[in-house]
């Protein structure tokens, strides 16, 4: 009976193969394990065995050829045995004759039957994936990897009563055998973690504000671009203006002036002159503001909320002061009145009172930029020629690139430096 | 100066055994022994006591001949014939090892090897010294016999098992202080030479460590045999008159008992050798070198096998205990797992065992099943005549797993080997209830037990 010779899949990633070149020729005779063709994949020149003894009565392709993993490339059998025979009967698969031969030769690959041959696997236990049942390398691999002897007897044991996958086991015997210990071990390992999901960690879902917080950040942050500049600006003279400020402010107001009531100041006085960030973008239209209205991210214990100051570059700081510390008062409070966080157009997110020096916010949808404030420190800086000790603070503005660009924002941050550094003008 | 990778100081069996080992890895192996090669165990312990025990087990079976119905007579005993026989065995062995450590080319000095520090050791043999080299040293100095504080011991002759297989004439009477594995053996040996031996032992069973109805059968087939076996005794004085050395005993009670005998044998225990060592800062347990699981000591490149390090201070574990020191030196990082160690007591009624015993689980509060069988009932003990004895099994009830083994009969030194297989491969009670043994044989008893703790016995 005629037999196939195809194309073997050599690796787990080859979809075809070309036929470099043929060693027999039509009729000629071929021990069994003799190369009758070299084969090349996308990685390297291999060469294709005769699984048995006999003549090669077909090439059906020439050199050259490039040819599908499994497909037939030749026949052989016996001397000048008719091949069109042979291929009906090899194809009728409800006869008798062929089921027998099946079970008494195992159909494999030549690469297959080598990597059996190294590791003494008997082939017949292994399953075969490819056409025909096939035998493949890489059954033969996952033959030799799942080999079940190599767990003890009490290991297996276990195995079965706590219901452990064994392939998921690391053996520590010899020759990597699944022992008593490994078992145990691998339960250890679960139950540590159950009983640290059971006692420390505490599952809640993701719900109210903080679920609407992760998806406006999610969504932010995968829609819009985002672009982030940072800057370097020197505090002193708005320390020094805070501390002249302060009681007086808190005369007027009753709150005391903070920095970041100055730097809601100085942004609102400078977005009103740079109005190219003072924009949205929604539904694929480009709102510009022709309102200022600053808001500022204030931490909650269930999440982040940013009320709004209305018209923030049309009031003065002690406005400014008393506004803000009644909102933030009142929201602590439990008062979440939406109107507080309505119409915002810029957001400011002061992370100053912590040990954070610079970091990218994210913007606040449907904003198109938000300034992330760091905390004022003590540094040596270089001035006319000197090395003094200065106030200074880091900014980053983070801009939607789809509709602010580069310029402007940089412009932006120039204006505010400019501002913070020489914020006396701002009361001008 | 040439470097070795490994310097071995003791040429007993965790040094030899490690020095084998080490030079089929390809490593640099020297070894240095101040007294003969193969120690204690081949030349005072293991392997004399076991050549005399074969000897009290043929006179022991002549004497049961009758029953079988051969009758021997005119049976003779040389002591200078059993001696003779015993160092002909010793220097075969001896000659065994100098022979595999010539052909592994290790270099063999014989000397005094005294550690400098982490990588010199110094040789001294004829008050020459030289300094070697080394990456590694292995500390395998064994032990000496531990001879206790008794009041006028320094004054008479005792023996110990460094002088006791060489004694030229048959003593009348010996007492042997210790009812250990060598005070048993050796109490076994010369009560069968016909000897009237006396144990003194402080426990308050003989073999204390062992189970509690094997140390009991044990006890009963010394007994039987006409040793006086004096349990919850201390030895408080000692003298010597007339040759015969005269013991005053005391018994935890108070009351005092008072023996004389014309040999006495001290077999209490044994303490470290710790002459290697000296020079160099260690830190000990007790008398014994502290080791890692990895059997190393404080110093990372300094190991110690062996009695010198406490333990079981039995051959086969100083062996195991040097084979695992050389995977350390190759770098594989392997654990001494003492887990499955054999324990065998070779005297004419045999006891063995391995893994737990049952006060181990007990007072680790595990929760076994022991199962037993006795010997009685096997085929091949009674065609051997020596049907005493029994096997005990303890096992886990939910997986089978078997935590430990004793027995007790003809043989079971051999025998508990295939305990050592079942336990080495984690093989259950229900893999050893099935597996096919071989009958008549002795080893059928590991089928009728495991298939007893099953609840399916045969017979």
């Amino acid at each position: 009976m005629a037999r196939e010779v195809v194309m073997p899949k050599l690796g787990a990633t080859m979809e075809e193969g070309i036929i470099v070149s043929w060693l027999v020729n039509d009729g000629e005779f071929i021990e069994e394990g003799d190369p009758i063709a070299e084969i090349q994949t996308d990685k390297i020149v291999l060469e294709v065995e005769a699984e048995s003894s006999g003549h090669l009565l077909k090439k059906l392709y020439d050199a050259g050829s490039t040819v599908k993993v499994h497909e037939v490339i030749a026949y052989m059998g016996e001397e000048n045995e008719a091949i069109e025979q042979t291929e009906n009967f090899s194809e009728s698969k409800d006869n008798k004759l062929e089921e027998i031969n099946e079970q008494e030769k195992v159909r494999k690959t030549p690469a297959a039957n080598k990597l059996a041959k190294d590791n003494g696997v008997d082939l017949s236990l292994v399953s075969g994936t490819g056409p025909n049942s096939r035998v493949q390398k890489q059954d033969v691999e996952n033959y030799l990897q799942q080999d079940t002897s190599k767990i003890t007897p009490l290991a297996q044991k276990m195995v079965q009563d706590l219901k452990i996958d064994d392939k998921e086991l690391i053996g520590s015997g010899q020759h990597g055998k699944i022992t008593k210990k490994d078992v145990l071990s691998a339960v250890t390992k679960t139950t540590s973690a159950q009983e640290r999901e059971s006692s420390q960690l505490k599952k809640v879902p993701l719900k109210g504000m903080r679920k609407v917080i992760a998806e406006r950040m999610s969504e932010s942050y995968y829609t819009a671009p985002h672009v982030t500049l940072t800057t370097e600006i020197n505090m002193t003279e708005c320390v020094i203006l805070r501390k002249q400020l302060l009681p007086v402010i808190e005369k007027e107001t009753g709150y005391r002036l903070s920095y970041n009531d100055l730097i809601v100041k100085a942004v609102a006085h400078t977005l009103s002159k740079n109005k190219a960030l003072n924009i949205s973008l929604q539904n694929n239209e480009i709102y510009f503001y022709e309102e200022v209205n600053i808001g500022f991210a204030v931490s909650l214990d269930e999440g982040l909320v940013v009320p709004v100051i209305e018209n923030t570059d049309q009031i003065g700081l002690a406005e400014i002061v008393k506004r803000s510390k009644e909102i933030v008062a009142n929201i602590k409070n439990g008062k979440l009145s939406p109107e507080y966080f309505e119409n915002g157009t810029f957001t400011i997110s002061n992370l100053g009172m912590y040990a954070v020096d610079s970091f990218t916010p994210i913007i606040n949808q449907p904003q198109s930029a938000i300034l992330g404030v760091g905390r004022i420190v003590e540094k040596p800086v270089v001035k006319n020629g000197e090395v003094v000790i200065n106030s200074m603070m880091q900014l980053s503005l983070s801009f939607d690139h789809r509709v602010i660009d580069g310029a402007p924002a940089a412009q932006f941050m120039t204006d505010l430096k400019e501002n913070l550094e020489n914020p006396f003008r701002m009361l001008v | 100066m040439t470097t070795f990778d490994v310097i071995i100081i003791g040429g007993g069996p965790g040094g030899y055994v490690a020095a084998l080992r080490g030079a089929s890895e390809g490593l640099r192996v020297a070894l240095i022994e101040v007294e003969q090669l193969g120690g204690t165990c081949l030349n005072q312990g293991c392997i004399p006591s076991k050549t005399y025990l074969k000897n009290a087990e043929i006179l022991e079976e002549i004497e049961q001949g009758k029953q079988r119905g051969i009758l021997v007579k005119d049976v003779e005993f040389s002591m200078e014939g059993m001696v003779s026989y015993k160092n002909s065995v010793l220097n075969n062995l001896r000659m065994g090892i100098q022979s595999l450590l010539k052909a592994r080319k290790i270099e063999v000095f014989n000397g005094l090897g005294l550690i400098k520090n982490s990588q010199e050791v110094e040789v001294i043999s004829n008050n020459e010294k030289t300094t070697l080299s080394t990456k590694n040293i292995i500390i395998a100095t064994g032990s000496r016999p531990l001879i206790p504080k008794v009041d006028g011991l320094e004054n008479v002759q005792y023996h110990t098992t460094d002088t006791i297989f060489d004694l030229k004439t048959l003593p009348k009477s010996m007492t042997i202080v210790g009812g250990g594995v060598i005070g048993v053996e050796l109490a076994d040996v010369f009560s069968s030479l016909g000897s009237k031996v006396t144990i003194i032992e402080y426990s308050n069973r003989i073999i204390a460590m062992e189970d509690e109805e094997a140390s009991k059968a044990l006890h009963k087939k010394l007994h039987d045999k006409g040793i006086n076996i004096l349990t919850d005794h201390l030895v408080t004085s000692v003298s010597e008159e007339n040759g015969c050395k005269m013991l005053v005993v005391e018994k935890k009670s108070g009351e005092k008992v008072f023996i004389s005998s014309e040999e006495l044998l001290i077999a209490v225990g044994r303490t470290p050798n710790d002459s290697a060592t000296k020079h160099i800062d260690l830190v000990y347990n007790g008398a014994f070198i502290k080791v890692n699981d990895y059997l190393q000591t404080n110093i990372s490149t300094i190991y110690a096998v062996g009695d010198v390090i406490g333990g079981y201070q039995l051959a086969h574990v100083a062996s195991a205990e040097g084979l695992t020191v050389i995977e350390n030196i190759l770098g594989n990082q392997k654990k001494m797992d003492y887990s499955i160690v054999p324990r065998c007591i070779y005297t004419n009624l045999q006891i063995a065992s391995i893994g737990q015993s049952e006060n181990d689980l007990k007072s680790k509060g595990v929760d076994y099943t022991v199962t037993k069988y006795n010997l009685f009932g096997n085929g091949k003990a009674q065609t051997l005549g020596k049907k005493d004895g029994f096997v005990k099994v303890f096992t886990d009830s939910k997986y089978g797993e078997i935590y430990g083994m004793c027995m007790v009969g003809p043989y079971v030194t051999e025998l508990i080997g295939q305990g050592s297989a079942y336990m080495s491969l984690e093989g259950t009670v229900y893999e050893m209830a099935e597996m096919i043994q071989p009958h008549p044989s002795l080893s059928e008893i590991f089928m009728e037990v495991a298939n007893l703790s099953i609840g399916k016995g045969v017979h």
